[in-house]
Protein backbone atom coordinates (compact mmCIF):
# COMPACT_ATOMS: atom_id res chain seq x y z
CA UNK A 1 0.00 0.00 0.00
CA UNK A 2 2.90 2.43 1.18
CA UNK A 3 4.58 1.34 -2.17
CA UNK A 4 1.68 2.46 -4.23
CA UNK A 5 1.20 5.78 -2.86
CA UNK A 6 4.86 6.13 -3.54
CA UNK A 7 4.21 5.42 -7.07
CA UNK A 8 1.34 7.37 -7.02
CA UNK A 9 2.73 10.26 -5.89
CA UNK A 10 5.62 10.41 -8.07
CA UNK A 11 4.01 9.94 -11.53
CA UNK A 12 1.28 12.58 -10.59
CA UNK A 13 4.37 14.75 -9.41
CA UNK A 14 6.00 13.58 -12.68
CA UNK A 15 2.48 14.95 -14.42
CA UNK A 16 2.64 18.28 -12.63
CA UNK A 17 6.29 19.11 -14.22
CA UNK A 18 5.68 17.84 -17.49
CA UNK A 19 2.13 19.74 -18.14
CA UNK A 20 3.87 22.90 -16.66
CA UNK A 21 6.14 22.98 -19.22
CA UNK A 22 9.08 21.62 -21.63
CA UNK A 23 12.92 21.30 -20.12
CA UNK A 24 13.87 21.30 -24.05
CA UNK A 25 15.48 24.79 -25.05
CA UNK A 26 15.16 25.49 -28.40
CA UNK A 27 19.05 27.02 -28.47
CA UNK A 28 22.27 26.53 -27.38
CA UNK A 29 23.35 29.49 -24.76
CA UNK A 30 26.63 28.41 -23.52
CA UNK A 31 27.63 31.41 -20.83
CA UNK A 32 26.24 34.37 -22.78
CA UNK A 33 23.41 35.36 -20.88
CA UNK A 34 25.95 35.88 -17.86
CA UNK A 35 28.92 37.30 -19.99
CA UNK A 36 26.61 39.96 -22.30
CA UNK A 37 24.98 41.03 -18.24
CA UNK A 38 28.69 41.31 -17.01
CA UNK A 39 29.82 43.30 -20.05
CA UNK A 40 27.13 45.46 -20.35
CA UNK A 41 27.93 46.46 -17.06
CA UNK A 42 31.31 47.10 -17.42
CA UNK A 43 32.42 47.68 -20.67
CA UNK A 44 36.42 46.47 -20.65
CA UNK A 45 38.54 45.16 -23.02
CA UNK A 46 38.90 41.62 -21.16
CA UNK A 47 34.62 41.11 -20.86
CA UNK A 48 34.36 42.04 -24.75
CA UNK A 49 36.65 39.56 -25.61
CA UNK A 50 34.60 36.98 -23.71
CA UNK A 51 31.90 37.99 -24.98
CA UNK A 52 32.86 37.69 -28.87
CA UNK A 53 33.84 33.70 -27.58
CA UNK A 54 30.31 33.18 -26.31
CA UNK A 55 28.86 34.79 -30.33
CA UNK A 56 31.69 32.59 -31.95
CA UNK A 57 30.58 29.14 -29.77
CA UNK A 58 26.70 30.09 -30.31
CA UNK A 59 27.21 30.66 -34.18
CA UNK A 60 29.62 27.81 -34.33
CA UNK A 61 27.35 24.76 -32.41
CA UNK A 62 23.84 24.65 -32.00
CA UNK A 63 22.95 21.96 -29.84
CA UNK A 64 19.61 22.89 -29.17
CA UNK A 65 16.27 21.83 -30.33
CA UNK A 66 15.73 23.88 -33.60
CA UNK A 67 19.42 23.35 -34.51
CA UNK A 68 19.68 27.12 -35.71
CA UNK A 69 21.34 30.05 -34.51
CA UNK A 70 19.07 31.72 -31.91
CA UNK A 71 17.16 35.35 -33.64
CA UNK A 72 19.88 38.18 -32.95
CA UNK A 73 23.12 36.30 -32.29
CA UNK A 74 24.23 36.82 -36.24
CA UNK A 75 23.45 40.24 -35.27
CA UNK A 76 24.57 41.12 -32.36
CA UNK A 77 27.97 39.35 -33.52
CA UNK A 78 28.30 41.49 -36.54
CA UNK A 79 27.60 44.69 -34.76
CA UNK A 80 30.32 43.97 -32.02
CA UNK A 81 32.74 43.03 -34.84
CA UNK A 82 32.15 45.97 -37.37
CA UNK A 83 33.01 47.94 -33.79
CA UNK A 84 35.95 46.34 -33.30
CA UNK A 85 37.19 47.07 -37.45
CA UNK A 86 36.19 44.16 -38.52
CA UNK A 87 33.72 45.56 -40.91
CA UNK A 88 33.26 43.04 -43.99
CA UNK A 89 33.09 39.87 -41.53
CA UNK A 90 30.46 42.23 -39.53
CA UNK A 91 28.47 42.52 -41.97
CA UNK A 92 28.42 39.30 -43.72
CA UNK A 93 26.90 37.76 -40.20
CA UNK A 94 24.31 40.97 -40.13
CA UNK A 95 23.35 40.17 -43.74
CA UNK A 96 23.00 36.21 -42.29
CA UNK A 97 20.43 37.25 -39.51
CA UNK A 98 18.24 38.26 -42.41
CA UNK A 99 19.04 35.28 -43.77
CA UNK A 100 17.63 33.06 -41.13
CA UNK A 101 15.09 35.62 -40.15
CA UNK A 102 14.04 37.37 -42.94
CA UNK A 103 11.70 39.29 -40.11
CA UNK A 104 14.40 41.23 -38.67
CA UNK A 105 15.40 42.92 -42.16
CA UNK A 106 13.53 46.29 -41.57
CA UNK A 107 15.98 46.68 -38.49
CA UNK A 108 18.87 45.14 -39.50
CA UNK A 109 18.64 46.51 -42.92
CA UNK A 110 19.08 50.03 -41.49
CA UNK A 111 22.17 48.79 -39.41
CA UNK A 112 23.72 47.81 -42.23
CA UNK A 113 23.23 50.69 -44.16
CA UNK A 114 24.39 53.52 -41.25
CA UNK A 115 27.58 50.55 -40.89
CA UNK A 116 28.18 51.50 -44.26
CA UNK A 117 28.29 55.14 -44.60
CA UNK B 1 -3.75 9.36 4.75
CA UNK B 2 -4.21 8.14 1.69
CA UNK B 3 -6.90 10.95 1.50
CA UNK B 4 -4.79 13.57 2.79
CA UNK B 5 -1.80 12.80 0.55
CA UNK B 6 -4.46 12.97 -2.49
CA UNK B 7 -6.03 16.59 -1.14
CA UNK B 8 -1.96 17.47 -0.71
CA UNK B 9 -0.64 16.45 -4.54
CA UNK B 10 -4.61 18.07 -5.71
CA UNK B 11 -3.47 21.71 -4.44
CA UNK B 12 -0.05 20.93 -5.47
CA UNK B 13 -1.23 20.48 -9.09
CA UNK B 14 -3.50 23.28 -8.73
CA UNK B 15 -1.36 26.53 -7.79
CA UNK B 16 1.39 25.07 -10.12
CA UNK B 17 -0.97 25.19 -13.17
CA UNK B 18 -3.75 27.88 -12.48
CA UNK B 19 -7.00 28.97 -13.61
CA UNK B 20 -9.94 26.86 -15.29
CA UNK B 21 -9.68 28.99 -18.16
CA UNK B 22 -7.23 27.66 -20.99
CA UNK B 23 -4.82 29.46 -22.99
CA UNK B 24 -7.35 30.21 -26.03
CA UNK B 25 -9.35 31.79 -23.54
CA UNK B 26 -7.25 33.61 -21.70
CA UNK B 27 -5.35 35.13 -24.19
CA UNK B 28 -7.84 35.19 -27.24
CA UNK B 29 -5.64 38.37 -28.88
CA UNK B 30 -2.96 36.22 -29.13
CA UNK B 31 -4.31 33.35 -30.72
CA UNK B 32 -6.10 35.87 -33.42
CA UNK B 33 -3.47 38.27 -33.82
CA UNK B 34 -0.04 35.51 -33.92
CA UNK B 35 2.43 38.11 -33.56
CA UNK B 36 6.05 36.71 -34.66
CA UNK B 37 8.81 39.15 -33.71
CA UNK B 38 8.61 41.08 -30.43
CA UNK B 39 10.47 44.17 -29.39
CA UNK B 40 11.54 44.64 -25.59
CA UNK B 41 10.95 47.89 -24.06
CA UNK B 42 13.12 49.26 -21.74
CA UNK B 43 11.75 48.82 -18.01
CA UNK B 44 9.08 51.16 -16.62
CA UNK B 45 11.13 51.55 -13.36
CA UNK B 46 8.69 52.68 -10.35
CA UNK B 47 11.19 51.71 -7.63
CA UNK B 48 13.64 53.88 -6.50
CA UNK B 49 16.36 51.70 -7.43
CA UNK B 50 17.96 53.24 -10.79
CA UNK B 51 20.13 50.31 -11.64
CA UNK B 52 16.94 48.13 -11.48
CA UNK B 53 15.85 50.20 -15.41
CA UNK B 54 19.20 48.99 -17.17
CA UNK B 55 20.13 45.53 -15.40
CA UNK B 56 16.45 43.70 -16.29
CA UNK B 57 16.26 45.54 -19.38
CA UNK B 58 18.23 42.27 -21.44
CA UNK B 59 16.90 39.69 -19.24
CA UNK B 60 13.87 39.16 -21.45
CA UNK B 61 15.59 38.65 -24.25
CA UNK B 62 16.64 34.94 -23.78
CA UNK B 63 13.04 33.91 -22.49
CA UNK B 64 11.57 35.66 -25.19
CA UNK B 65 13.59 33.71 -27.67
CA UNK B 66 13.27 30.22 -26.08
CA UNK B 67 9.24 30.87 -26.26
CA UNK B 68 9.58 30.31 -30.14
CA UNK B 69 9.39 34.40 -30.91
CA UNK B 70 11.74 36.44 -33.06
CA UNK B 71 12.97 38.77 -30.69
CA UNK B 72 15.12 41.92 -31.52
CA UNK B 73 18.52 41.90 -29.32
CA UNK B 74 17.99 44.85 -26.50
CA UNK B 75 21.80 45.53 -27.02
CA UNK B 76 20.78 46.45 -30.21
CA UNK B 77 17.83 48.22 -29.60
CA UNK B 78 18.80 50.51 -26.75
CA UNK B 79 20.90 52.71 -28.71
CA UNK B 80 17.73 53.61 -30.76
CA UNK B 81 15.46 53.78 -28.25
CA UNK B 82 17.92 56.27 -26.77
CA UNK B 83 18.35 58.33 -30.20
CA UNK B 84 14.35 58.00 -31.07
CA UNK B 85 13.70 59.59 -27.34
CA UNK B 86 11.72 56.05 -26.36
CA UNK B 87 14.04 55.10 -23.77
CA UNK B 88 10.79 55.98 -21.30
CA UNK B 89 8.86 53.29 -22.09
CA UNK B 90 5.87 54.96 -20.09
CA UNK B 91 5.45 57.62 -22.95
CA UNK B 92 4.14 54.60 -25.03
CA UNK B 93 2.42 52.46 -22.17
CA UNK B 94 -1.06 54.07 -23.31
CA UNK B 95 0.07 55.07 -26.53
CA UNK B 96 0.41 54.39 -30.67
CA UNK B 97 2.90 51.76 -30.89
CA UNK B 98 3.08 51.86 -34.75
CA UNK B 99 6.18 53.70 -35.27
CA UNK B 100 8.09 50.16 -33.37
CA UNK B 101 6.50 48.56 -36.54
CA UNK B 102 7.94 51.05 -38.98
CA UNK B 103 11.64 51.11 -37.63
CA UNK B 104 11.87 47.43 -36.05
CA UNK B 105 9.39 45.85 -38.07
CA UNK B 106 8.07 44.30 -34.73
CA UNK B 107 4.32 42.69 -34.14
CA UNK B 108 4.25 43.67 -30.55
CA UNK B 109 6.12 45.37 -28.04
CA UNK B 110 6.56 44.07 -24.64
CA UNK B 111 6.56 46.49 -21.78
CA UNK B 112 8.04 45.41 -18.07
CA UNK B 113 6.81 47.55 -14.78
CA UNK B 114 9.10 47.13 -11.57
CA UNK B 115 7.28 47.79 -9.24
CA UNK B 116 9.75 46.50 -6.31
CA UNK B 117 13.13 45.55 -6.59
CA UNK B 118 14.57 45.18 -3.90
CA UNK B 119 16.64 43.27 -1.00
CA UNK B 120 16.73 42.43 2.64
CA UNK B 121 19.89 41.21 4.03
CA UNK B 122 19.05 40.43 7.33
CA UNK B 123 16.03 38.32 6.28
CA UNK B 124 17.86 36.50 3.32
CA UNK B 125 15.46 37.82 0.97
CA UNK B 126 15.62 39.00 -2.76
CA UNK B 127 12.42 40.52 -3.78
CA UNK B 128 10.82 41.50 -6.67
CA UNK B 129 7.40 42.34 -8.40
CA UNK B 130 7.04 43.43 -12.17
CA UNK B 131 4.38 43.22 -14.35
CA UNK B 132 4.25 42.39 -17.92
CA UNK B 133 2.34 43.56 -20.79
CA UNK B 134 2.79 42.48 -24.26
CA UNK B 135 0.73 45.19 -26.54
CA UNK B 136 0.49 45.00 -30.45
CA UNK B 137 1.99 47.50 -32.77
CA UNK B 138 -1.00 46.74 -35.90
CA UNK B 139 -3.50 47.42 -33.18
CA UNK B 140 -2.44 48.62 -30.02
CA UNK B 141 -4.72 46.05 -27.81
CA UNK B 142 -2.86 43.80 -25.14
CA UNK B 143 -2.03 40.98 -25.74
CA UNK B 144 -0.86 39.32 -22.70
CA UNK B 145 -0.76 40.53 -19.26
CA UNK B 146 0.93 39.12 -15.83
CA UNK B 147 2.30 39.77 -12.99
CA UNK B 148 5.15 38.10 -10.86
CA UNK B 149 6.01 39.02 -7.20
CA UNK B 150 8.95 36.82 -6.27
CA UNK B 151 11.01 36.38 -3.67
CA UNK B 152 14.22 34.53 -4.06
CA UNK B 153 15.18 32.95 -0.11
CA UNK B 154 19.06 33.28 0.30
CA UNK B 155 19.30 32.39 3.89
CA UNK B 156 21.73 30.07 4.71
CA UNK B 157 21.81 27.07 7.68
CA UNK B 158 25.37 27.12 9.51
CA UNK B 159 24.90 23.38 10.09
CA UNK B 160 25.89 23.78 13.94
CA UNK B 161 23.29 24.50 16.71
CA UNK B 162 23.33 26.58 20.12
CA UNK B 163 24.13 30.66 19.98
CA UNK B 164 26.92 30.50 17.76
CA UNK B 165 25.13 28.40 15.16
CA UNK B 166 22.49 30.99 14.98
CA UNK B 167 25.14 34.05 14.93
CA UNK B 168 27.21 32.30 12.05
CA UNK B 169 23.74 31.56 10.13
CA UNK B 170 22.67 35.15 10.52
CA UNK B 171 25.83 36.49 9.32
CA UNK B 172 26.38 33.82 6.20
CA UNK B 173 22.67 35.08 5.22
CA UNK B 174 23.37 38.30 5.23
CA UNK B 175 26.91 37.74 3.19
CA UNK B 176 24.71 35.80 0.66
CA UNK B 177 22.17 37.98 0.28
CA UNK B 178 24.24 40.63 -0.57
CA UNK B 179 26.92 39.02 -2.42
CA UNK B 180 23.27 37.77 -4.63
CA UNK B 181 22.85 39.90 -7.39
CA UNK B 182 19.46 41.37 -7.62
CA UNK B 183 19.02 40.17 -11.38
CA UNK B 184 18.71 36.75 -10.32
CA UNK B 185 15.48 37.13 -8.98
CA UNK B 186 14.80 39.42 -11.98
CA UNK B 187 15.80 36.53 -14.25
CA UNK B 188 13.17 33.99 -11.94
CA UNK B 189 10.95 35.93 -12.36
CA UNK B 190 10.62 36.06 -15.76
CA UNK B 191 10.96 32.46 -15.94
CA UNK B 192 7.75 31.92 -13.35
CA UNK B 193 5.62 34.76 -15.32
CA UNK B 194 6.37 33.92 -19.34
CA UNK B 195 5.81 30.24 -18.37
CA UNK B 196 2.47 30.94 -19.19
CA UNK B 197 2.85 33.12 -22.52
CA UNK B 198 1.48 31.40 -25.54
CA UNK B 199 4.37 29.95 -27.83
CA UNK B 200 5.50 31.82 -31.00
CA UNK B 201 6.07 30.75 -34.54
CA UNK B 202 9.09 28.87 -33.80
CA UNK B 203 8.22 26.80 -30.95
CA UNK B 204 6.92 23.14 -31.12
CA UNK B 205 4.18 24.04 -28.91
CA UNK B 206 2.89 27.46 -31.03
CA UNK B 207 -0.47 26.76 -31.49
CA UNK B 208 -0.61 23.34 -29.38
CA UNK B 209 -0.71 25.48 -26.05
CA UNK B 210 -4.09 26.57 -27.15
CA UNK B 211 -6.12 23.62 -24.96
CA UNK B 212 -3.42 23.80 -22.19
CA UNK B 213 -4.69 25.49 -18.65
CA UNK B 214 -3.58 28.97 -18.20
CA UNK B 215 -1.66 30.05 -15.28
CA UNK B 216 -3.36 33.13 -12.88
CA UNK B 217 -2.57 36.34 -13.88
CA UNK B 218 -1.04 36.87 -10.85
CA UNK B 219 1.91 35.16 -9.61
CA UNK B 220 3.57 34.76 -6.46
CA UNK B 221 6.08 32.27 -5.01
CA UNK B 222 9.39 32.30 -2.93
CA UNK B 223 12.37 29.89 -4.66
CA UNK B 224 15.66 28.94 -3.08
Amino acid sequence: MKKLLILGTTAILAFTLSSCGSTNSLYSWYDYEDIAYQYNKRTTEELQLKVLEQYKKITDKQKGVRGVVPPGMYAEYGFLLCKTGKNEEGLNFMKKEIELYPESEVYISRIIKQLEK
Amino acid sequence: MKKTIITALAAITLVSCGTTKTMGEQYAAMYEEKPLSIAIMPPINQTTHAEAKDFFYTTLYLPLCEKGYYVYSPYLTMEMFQQESAYDAELFLENDLSMFKTVLGADAAMFTIIKDWRRNNVGGRVKVDIEYILRSTKTGQTLYKREGVISVNTSVGSGSGGTFGAIASLIATAINTATTDKVVAGRKCNAFVLSDLPAGKYSKMHEVDKTERAGEPLVKATVK
